[in-house]
Parts: C-alpha cells; structure tokens; sequence
C-alpha cells in the first residue's frame, strides 16, 4: 500500500511528461515546475478559505492558474523549438525551470509551507493489521481516475483523435485542415493541468517548498523512461514498479542499501534491452 | 530515446555549470578602508533549503551590526552568499568560486556534513578558515583523513549529540526502539553516537531495535514516507528515534499524522528539531516529542539573545532558527579574532581563535578548545508542549540546556579517533568511536 501511493502520485506528474512528449517530441524539463506552482497556488488558497472548501477551490485555482502557465510556455518557448534538436528543447525548458524557481522564491518565500487535507479525506482506515490513511487511498483513488480520464480523453474523443493522428504524422494532420498550433498548446495546457493535479494532490500530505519541483522530476523522468515516453499505460506501469521497487527496497534489510539504485539500475536495463521504453514505441 | 537520456543529462550538467559560474564585484565605501567579503556557500534550495535561508539570514544580521561598529581591522564586511542546492558537488564548486575567484576572507560551513567534507579539504588546501555552526558530524574534526586545521566547530558535533540523546531516551525506560536516520555521514554518526551512548548511560537494558540495515533512509529522501510508517506499525516499538530533519522531517510528522492523528502517542519519538522545524509545521508539530535541539532562542533567553530576537523578527519577519542563532556567534567569533590579530591571514586570526573563549547569544561563553577545535557548546533537550499563543509554534517544556562541558568528548576520545585507533581492520571506513579503546573501557 505505501508502495501505491508513491506510485500514484508520482503516476499523476509522470502522465503529463509522457502526455507532452507523445504528442510534441518535447521532453518538457518545466513540468516539475508546473506541478511546483500548483502545489503553491493550493496551499495558499486552502489556508485562506479554510477546511472546508480551501482544497477544492485551491484545486481548481491551481489547475487554472497552472494551466494558464502551461499555454503560456508553450506559446512563448516551445513554438519556438518544435523544429530545433532535441537538446535546444531541452535547454528552453530548463531555462523555464530556473526562472520558475526564482519567481516562486520570491513570490512565496523559502520557508516550507504545509496545509491540512480536506475533512472527506481526513482519518484513516486498518487493513491486514496496519493503518494507512484516507488520503493515500485517495491518492491512489484519483490516480486511476485519472489514468481512466487521459485514457478516455485519447481514445473516446474528437481531441484525442488528432493528439494520436498528430503524433503519427502532424503535417498530415495540418494539411487535413487541423490547426496543429493550438492542437500543440491544448496538448501542453492538458499536460500542465496534470502536472497541477499532482501538485495539488500532495499539498496537504508534505511540505510544500521550492525544491518540490526538482524532487519529482528526477523520479517522472525515470518513470516514463521505464514505461516508454508517451505510453500512458506506460506511465502507469512504470510508476508502480518505481513505487513498489522503492518501497519495498527501503523497508527490506538486505535491500536497503540499493533502494533508490534499484530504480536506476531498472532504468538502465530497460534502456539497454528496449531503448524506446516497456511500452514505448521505437522511433522509425 | 536513449540518445534523448543523454541529451538530458548533458543538458542539465551544462545548466548547472552555467549557474557556477557567477561572480561578484568588490565594492568600497567611503569610510571603511575597503570591503572583505565572507563566504557562505549553503542549501538555500534543495532539500536543506529550510535552514540555509536561516544561516545566510543570520549571517547577513550579524554582518550589519560588526560593520555598524566599524567593520573587521577597518573594512566592511559583505556577504558572498551562494546557493549549494544542497549538492555535495555544488558545494565543492561553491567553495572554490567563493576562495579563488571571490578572494573571501573566511567561510561558515555549509548545512550538511557530505557538504561539509566536500569543503573542508579546498578551504584548508587555500588556508582559509571555516567556522562550522550547522555541518557537525565529529568525523569532520577527528577523522585522520578530514582533519583541517582551518576548521573551527561551534556547534555541538554528532559525538554530542548523540550523547544527549542517548541519556534523554535512557531515562525513559523504553526497551524496543525504531530507529529512522539519513543515511549520509551526518546520519550513520549521530545514530552510532545515539546507540553507543545509550548502551552505555542503560548497560544492564537489553534493548531491540529494528534491523541495523533499515535504519537508513536515502538522502536526499523520497518526500513519501508510507514505507517506513509501515514497517513502524509493524515493528510496534516503545519508541521511535530519529535525526531525519528539514522536508524530511516535516513530511514525516504530516504523513504520520494523517495516518493516525494519535501516532506520536502510540509511537512516541526522540528527534533532532529545530525552531525551522517547528515553525514549518506550526501548530500541527506533534506535542509531546522528546526533541534535541542546538539553540531554541526561547530556551536560551538573555538580554542579547532576546535583543537578537527583536531584531531578527523586525528585520525577517520571522523567529530566528537554531541555524540563525549559531551563525550569527559564528561571524561574531570570526571578526573578534580578526580584530584582535589586527590582520585577516588565517594562521594569525586561528591563534586568536583556538584556546580562546567567546561570548555567545545562548547565554554563556564557549571556548574552542586545542585538538579538534570544537567549541564546549550546549544541547537543549526537553518536550514540546504548547507556547500558549506566545509564538505561531510549540515550545519545549520542562527543558534543560546541557553544558558543552558535559558533552564534549573526552581529549582521550578525540586523540585515539585522530590517531586512527578507533578503525576495523585499519578500514578507515569503518571509524566509530565507540571503537575507540578508552570508550571501551
């Protein structure tokens, strides 16, 4: 179970990274700081509105505001390198990272902040003689949701139907009359917007700082790697073996010492066995 | 796609080196002689982020008022503050911009002890002196390897520490304890420290632990914590001890709590803390802790310390930290000694430093003693409890500041570690003191 609700959450950011790259080449380095900023924007709009609503209305706050920067990088960075090399991408992005972190240092301080989760989710529940809490069964809970949603999204929906066809050909799909520019930036303000569930989704669990955004990305990055960049069942798969991998390794005495190798030592062999990923697709 | 991996790795390398590479200028004023500037380089993000905000705030406090008296030998002083990241290499590379390009005067240890020995071996390779206030693993002063005699230490060392914890969680009578540490060079210290002392102040308890091999966690730490408050629940103990401090801390207490909100009843724990700590977590930091700390401002009030505090709050809008209160002493002994030498050349200043005691704003004065260099520094122990609206925090209650005199390890203690006695197999790997034949004994 405590291998689970690392899994989901790390899932929720994971998706997003998998989502952007799938559909726009771009392995966005700034999904970290989305994810970052909407943990932000939850916890100052929870601790002011209270229990009762904070979340709830600090979830949608941050999945507007977070998606607002989403389109924003999008327009002004990424246009600009859809057809540069992938290590120019890399550098645009990054430079959105460390102007991210800067701006949220001085916007909310460097001091950690925490919020209280939601009174539905509060208490805990016993299973097999352990407790775990409401929350992580929920994180777990919005997890599949999600997976289910993103699932839905590509496969039962006019809009997932051209992120797929642009995926396999956007030229294509352009000169069929689609405008691909904003199919691009709806897809980034989609990623974005899960990049902010799983920010707000662990606000009222851990200190929300302004290294949250470098401690995911590392595991993300791994996760959809692992999984195949762009495959969300991929994502999913990925982020329970790094779950599980994790915390089994942590709590198992002769596993201890490799627990976060384990992860990278997985990484590694999937790279070297199947370089496009578990579920990937290998790039003709 | 593996092409893009490497793409990626070489992208963030590149950024990172892009980001060492700053610099500052030197600026004068009219009526100083000219500027010296004094280096930190620490966590002011990352995962430590949380106590060097509160170092470079202490520093940048104590800088202000030894230039309102006139400065250091007639210059003015000007903070060089770097960001580390919390990253061992970072910090390395920090401390060579700090001493080669910036030509500071002296360095305060960064936040953590990996950072710490990644430093202390440019800083005494350039001469220049590090007064070490947060970083206190006893390894840093003691270890054949790190040994630097432009180290100075006034802070209580893990040695300390793990004594003081060790004889607070003796008097408590608990038999099977869990223990949960980082695991880097601060960690496996203060922990064996822990664990030694507590055989020793207990020697006829028989106590259980959790298996050895588990009381480690990676640092920098996975922010969740579900894992290891499984395997507590599963190990039930008396008591759980822990020196997991900063986020790490702070996500531990809140995943616990939302698990049980009675946990830290059901399980009580001994931690390290902090005024950061506390102040993070505010009201929600459990009541109850048995908590070790190295200098809550409110346990230690005097005149000088409750004008720091004035004036900490006034300027920073907030209560000074542990880390604040340390580093502020830390600038204060730095420029004493400098003022007496009449120089800023490290030898001569050091003289004026070792064998030399200080006024401190804990209320006494220390004095670094010969050898290690380690100031006779005090722990504070006590619970926490309620400040009753006093601050936006707990505080401790029934309290006690244990003198540096009764901490400090025994000269015959720090002379065998110095000289390697204290190793396996002559590994120096496997340096404990509690190896050491006169601990034995």
């Amino acid at each position: 179970m405590g291998g689970l609700s690392n899994a989901a959450y790390l899932f929720i950011v994971a998706v997003g990274l998998s989502l952007v790259f799938g559909a726009l080449r771009v392995i966005n380095m700034a999904h970290g700081s989305l994810y970052m900023i909407a943990a932000f924007v939850t916890v100052v709009v929870a601790n002011r509105l209270g229990l009762a609503l904070g979340f709830w209305v600090g979830l949608l706050a941050a999945v507007i505001v977070t998606g607002a920067v989403g389109v924003l990088i999008e327009i002004v960075v990424l246009r600009r390198v859809y057809r540069e090399e992938h290590l120019i991408q890399l550098l645009g992005t990054y430079a959105v990272t460390l102007i991210v972190a800067g701006a949220v240092r001085i916007i909310f301080g460097s001091n950690y902040r925490t919020m209280s989760p939601p009174q539905l989710f509060s208490g805990s529940l016993s299973l097999a003689g352990y407790r775990y809490s409401v929350y992580s069964l929920f994180m777990i809970g919005a997890a599949i949701m999600i997976a289910v949603g993103v699932n839905l999204m590509l496969y039962r929906t006019a809009l997932g139907r051209n992120i797929r066809a642009a995926v396999s050909d956007s030229e294509l799909l352009s000169a069929s009359g689609v405008n691909v520019a904003r199919l691009f930036t709806t897809v980034f303000a989609i990623g974005a917007g899960l990049a902010a569930l799983g920010g707000v989704i662990v606000a009222p669990s851990q200190a929300v700082g302004t290294s949250m955004d470098s401690d995911v990305l590392v595991l993300a990055f791994a996760i959809s790697v692992i999984g195949g960049l762009g495959s969300i069942i991929g994502s999913a798969v990925g982020a329970v073996l790094v779950g599980e991998i994790y915390s089994f390794g942590l709590v198992n005495p002769y596993t201890n010492q490799f627990a976060l190798a384990f992860v990278f030592i997985i990484m590694t062999a999937v790279l070297t066995i199947r370089p496009w990923g578990l579920f990937g697709r290998a790039e003709q | 796609m593996f092409r893009l991996t490497k793409l990626f790795a070489v992208a963030t390398a590149g950024a990172l080196l892009a980001v060492a590479c700053g610099g500052g200028n030197n600026t004068t004023t009219s009526s100083f002689k000219g500027t010296k500037k004094v280096g930190y380089s620490g966590a002011l993000s990352g995962q430590s982020q949380l106590y060097g905000h509160a170092i470079s705030q202490g520093l940048k406090l104590g800088i202000d008022d030894i230039n309102a008296k006139g400065g250091v030998n007639g210059y003015k002083l000007e903070p060089d503050i770097q960001d580390d990241t919390t990253d061992v290499a970072k910090a390395k590379d920090n401390t060579t911009q700090l001493i080669l390009q910036d030509n500071v005067a002296v360095l305060f240890g960064p936040v953590t002890s990996a950072q710490c020995a990644a430093t202390s071996p440019v800083a005494k390779q350039n001469k220049v002196i590090t007064i070490a206030a947060t970083c206190n693993s006893f390894q840093l002063t003691t270890e054949p390897d790190l040994l630097n005699p432009y180290w100075v230490s006034i802070v209580p060392n893990t040695y300390m520490e793990g004594n003081a914890a060790g004889n607070l969680v003796a008097k408590l009578g608990v038999k099977k304890i869990f223990i949960v540490s980082p695991k880097y060079l601060f960690g496996t210290s203060e922990t064996n420290a822990f664990v030694a002392s507590l055989k020793k102040a207990a020697p006829t308890a028989s106590f259980t632990f959790n298996d050895p091999a588990t009381w480690y966690v990676p640092f920098p730490t996975n922010p969740r914590w579900d894992a290891t408050l499984t395997a507590i629940q599963g190990f039930g103990p008396d008591l759980v001890y822990s020196n997991i401090f900063a986020a790490d801390q702070v996500n531990f207490v809140k995943q616990a709590l939302l698990v049980n909100p009675q946990w830290f009843q059901k399980y009580p724990m001994t931690t390290l803390s902090s005024i950061d700590d506390f102040n993070a977590l505010g009201a929600s930091y459990p009541l109850g802790m048995h908590a070790y700390m190295r200098a809550p401002f409110f346990a230690l009030s005097n005149s000088k310390m409750d004008d720091f505090v004035k004036r900490y709050h006034d300027k920073y809008n907030e209560y000074p930290s542990d880390w604040a209160v340390m580093d502020y002493d830390a600038i204060q002994v730095w420029a004493q000694a400098a003022n007496k030498a009449g120089t800023f050349d490290s030898d001569k200043v050091l003289k004026q430093i070792v064998g030399h005691s200080f006024a401190s704003l804990r209320g006494y004065s220390f004095t670094i003693r010969p050898g290690d260099q380690q100031a006779n520094v005090g722990e504070t122990v006590g619970t926490t409890a309620d400040s009753a609206g006093k601050y936006p925090f707990p505080i401790l209650k029934d309290y006690t500041n244990l003198k540096g005199d009764q901490l400090i390890m025994p000269v015959t203690l720090m002379t065998e570690l110095q000289q390697g006695k204290c190793e396996k197999n002559g590994d120096p790997k496997t340096t404990d003191f509690a190896n050491c034949p006169s601990w034995k004994t």
